[in-house]
């Protein structure tokens, strides 16, 4: 008597079960179901860390965010400026169930926005047709750079590439040509000791370590000798792999010479803007901060990064993509529609020429409708978007403790290139104990 | 050898041993004043570059020369047009004013009641009042956070104002001084008719002036120079408070050097200011402050 209603309630613990999985399949299709228009008033959030800030970033966004609305009357865009350093104001907002719907969200926090913030992927929100025509056009290797686990997370917005600034003023009283920039490791450590012993300057610098460094830098490094710093699966740890090290061990060769300095990035920016530094890597975002500088004191140039004699350079990305965080359907159709127009020709135009970010669609570049003419008169830009055809992505460390992952890494690094400790042991501890913080 | 011929020496030593006395202090005294000089010039000289720098043009920003090569007020312009400074110096003078008005009211209501009355687990609540002032607000940031968004104040001067409306400082340091007030004074009032209300306002607080005076300096300077709350809780600039504007400097593309040093230079102003016309006080309140 008793087994007959628990067969029953099996039965329907069962159907409800295939009836869950089923929509769990339909999911993405249900998502595809996001109306096909703004057609009444909605608002959304934008988390933008360049709205937290008074300069050229801050200005270009919020003159296109003043655009997008002017063009799409039933959608208010309001914009939450925020510190990308610990991103804790979309923390508390979550926490305070406020609404975060579109984020500019920096590629190492991909993961974390992903797994703890709710980013969604733009092929389970988006029509496929609709989302391949916007692809078009774009840069592949750009696109690829917010793809996480097969899935588009996050569309790249203001990116970029290491660059390899130069003071050519500095160069010709070095002996070196300034035509020829040191396009090797070798050739740029042969470069920096002529410019030492020849000038007052220093020889070279890199914003790879330091406080504020994050990580991106030093991966393209290691990636360009031919390594990796976490595996494809995501699984596992590699900076302490034999490629590694020897990335690692080439640059403690550059400080043990002493042409490296290690200075942070604010000093080592600092000191190329004054003309006392004859090179330095950094991302190109700071080109702005070095030709102020420069202006009426020395001539700024700017190469790509160098590599490993013969081993193609793989540089990757620093910056940042938007991602969408919204469940509610008409605020992911005006999300994805305000992800459209700062991803368009126009708005990469605005990027590239106001901010100096990359742009995303690389056939604007030669376009005089967007940065035709622009790119003629700033041609440090070039090295920049030469890079674009071998960029790699960053990759974002998983789990919730990404950021003591690559504190580990990063203080590992510093150590060993400055700080004397042997660059196999040094990075071999330091991955084991990275290895712990994995989920 | 006569006692005279042994005084003789003595007596013409003394003069010399007064003048080099004298001549030891004065070098001493010589001696300070040159180290406190040296010391001076060491604290004064980032205020002394701040300003060169906010004068200096972007291409000489990092000139090294003591004197600009050029001057521009370009920076001061800029600075004023990037970010509503005058806006955000009036939101932080009102706000470090009202906080030091509240936290001084409720210091002195939870201190009256710690220093002169006995209750029930009074020891306890005054070292719970001492522990909360170990607690960083970082920790609490969070929590407030929500309360605060619940209350639909995101964004407001009076969320800035309302985790502060009391002070563990302000309240430790009161008790102490009501503690050591005579307690015949106090008596004297009572028996004069006087209840609490009159005693605290009337008798102690008259002779509390120099406390109370140090304590608002002290409260005013840490309200000005918050930052995590503000930076938290603020989203518009015209909601916010000139240290996240001097903040909004410094970006992903680098660190606007000159506008920043201009901005910081007004927003030194009004600190300044309040520094000359109580200096004495404010010299006073960190040496209690560091006393206790």
């Amino acid at each position: 008597m008793n087994r007959k209603p628990m067969q029953m309630n099996r039965k329907t613990f069962l159907a409800r079960a295939l009836a869950l999985l089923a929509a769990g399949l339909s999911l993405p299709a249900l998502a595809q179901s996001i109306p096909a228009s703004v057609d009444e008033p909605v608002t959304i959030t934008f988390y933008n860390y360049n709205l937290a800030t008074a300069g050229i970033g801050g200005d270009a966004t919020r003159k296109m965010i003043a655009e997008f609305m002017a063009a799409n009357p039933n959608i208010t865009v309001e914009g939450v400026p925020y510190s990308s350093a610990d991103a804790s104001r979309i923390q508390a907002d979550l926490a305070a169930g406020l609404p975060v719907d579109l984020v500019q969200t920096v590629f190492s926090d991909l993961d974390f926005a992903v797994t703890n913030f709710g980013a969604q992927a733009l092929e389970d929100l988006v029509p496929a047709e609709e989302l391949a025509a916007h692809f078009e056009g774009m840069s592949p290797n750009g696109l690829k750079l917010g793809v996480l686990n097969g899935k588009t997370y996050g569309l790249a917005y203001t990116f970029s590439t290491p660059v390899l600034f130069y003071n050519a003023d500095l160069f010709k009283a070095a002996g070196l040509d300034p035509d020829q920039p040191p396009k090797t490791w070798e050739a740029l450590k042969a470069a920096a000791l002529a410019i030492q012993d020849k000038t007052d300057a220093a020889g070279f610098a890199a914003g790879i370590t330091g406080p504020t460094a994050a990580d991106w830098l030093f991966q393209g490094v290691v990636r360009s000798n031919g390594g990796e710093v976490i595996s494809r699966d995501r699984t596992t740890l590699k900076f302490a792999e034999p490629e590694a090290v020897e990335a690692v061990a080439m640059l403690r060769d550059l400080a043990d010479a002493g042409v490296y300095e290690n200075a942070d990035i604010n000093g080592a920016l600092e000191g190329m803007a004054a003309g006392n530094i004859g090179m330095y890597l950094q991302t190109s975002a700071i080109q702005g901060s070095l030709v102020a500088g420069a202006t009426g004191n020395y001539e700024l140039r700017a190469s790509t990064m160098p590599s490993f004699g013969d081993k193609p350079v793989r540089p990757n990305n620093s910056g940042s993509a938007l991602t969408i965080h919204t469940t509610d359907p008409l605020k992911q159709r005006a999300a994805w529609e305000l992800m459209k127009f700062l991803t368009s020709e126009h708005g990469y135009t605005i990027i590239t020429s106001e901010i100096g970010y990359l742009p995303l669609r690389p056939a604007i570049v030669n376009d005089p409708q967007y940065l035709g003419e622009w790119i003629k008169e700033h041609p440090l830009v070039q090295p920049n978007l030469d890079q674009l055809a071998v960029l790699e992505p960053w990759d974002p460390m998983p789990g919730p403790n990404y950021r003591q992952i690559v504190k580990t890494m990063m203080d590992a690094v510093e150590m060993a290139v400055f700080g004397g400790a042997d660059p196999a042991e040094t990075m071999k501890s330091a991955q084991d104990t990275a290895q712990s913080f994995m989920p | 050898m006569t006692i005279e011929a042994v005084s003789r020496p003595l007596v013409a030593a003394k003069p010399r041993l007064r003048r080099t006395a004298r001549t030891r202090s004065r070098l001493d005294g010589a001696v300070g004043h040159l180290v406190m000089v040296v010391l001076s010039i060491f604290c004064l000289f980032p205020v002394y570059w701040m300003v060169v720098t906010s004068l200096r043009p972007a291409n000489a920003i990092f000139e090294t020369s003591l004197w600009p090569s050029s001057i521009s007020l370009d920076n001061y312009a800029y600075a004023l047009n990037a970010i509503p400074i005058v806006h955000m110096l009036g939101n932080t003078l009102l706000i470090s004013a009202v906080v030091t008005v509240i936290q001084l009211f409720t210091g002195l209501l939870a201190a009256y009641a710690f220093a002169r009355w006995r209750f029930r687990f009074d020891t306890l609540v005054y070292s719970l009042v001492a522990l909360t002032w170990l607690v960083p607000f970082q920790v609490v940031m969070i929590p407030n956070y929500l309360l605060v968004a619940q209350l639909g104040l995101l964004d407001s001067i009076t969320a800035l104002i309302l985790p502060h409306f009391a002070s563990a400082l302000a309240i430790l340091l009161l008790a102490q001084s009501m503690r050591s007030f005579p307690k015949e004074v106090i008596e004297a009032a009572r028996m004069d008719g006087a209840r609490s209300w009159r005693i605290l306002w009337e008798v102690m607080m008259p002779n509390l002036r120099g406390t109370i005076a140090s304590l608002a300096i002290l409260i005013f300077i840490s309200t000005w120079n918050e930052y995590f709350w503000p930076l938290l809780l603020s989203r518009t600039p015209e909601n916010s408070v000139i240290q996240i504007g001097i903040q909004m400097f410094m970006t992903a593309e680098g660190t606007q050097w000159g506008p920043l040093m201009a901005a910081s230079t007004m927003a030194s102003l009004p600190i300044l200011l309040i520094y000359i016309v109580l200096q004495r006080q404010v010299i006073q309140s960190f040496m209690k402050s560091g006393i206790r």
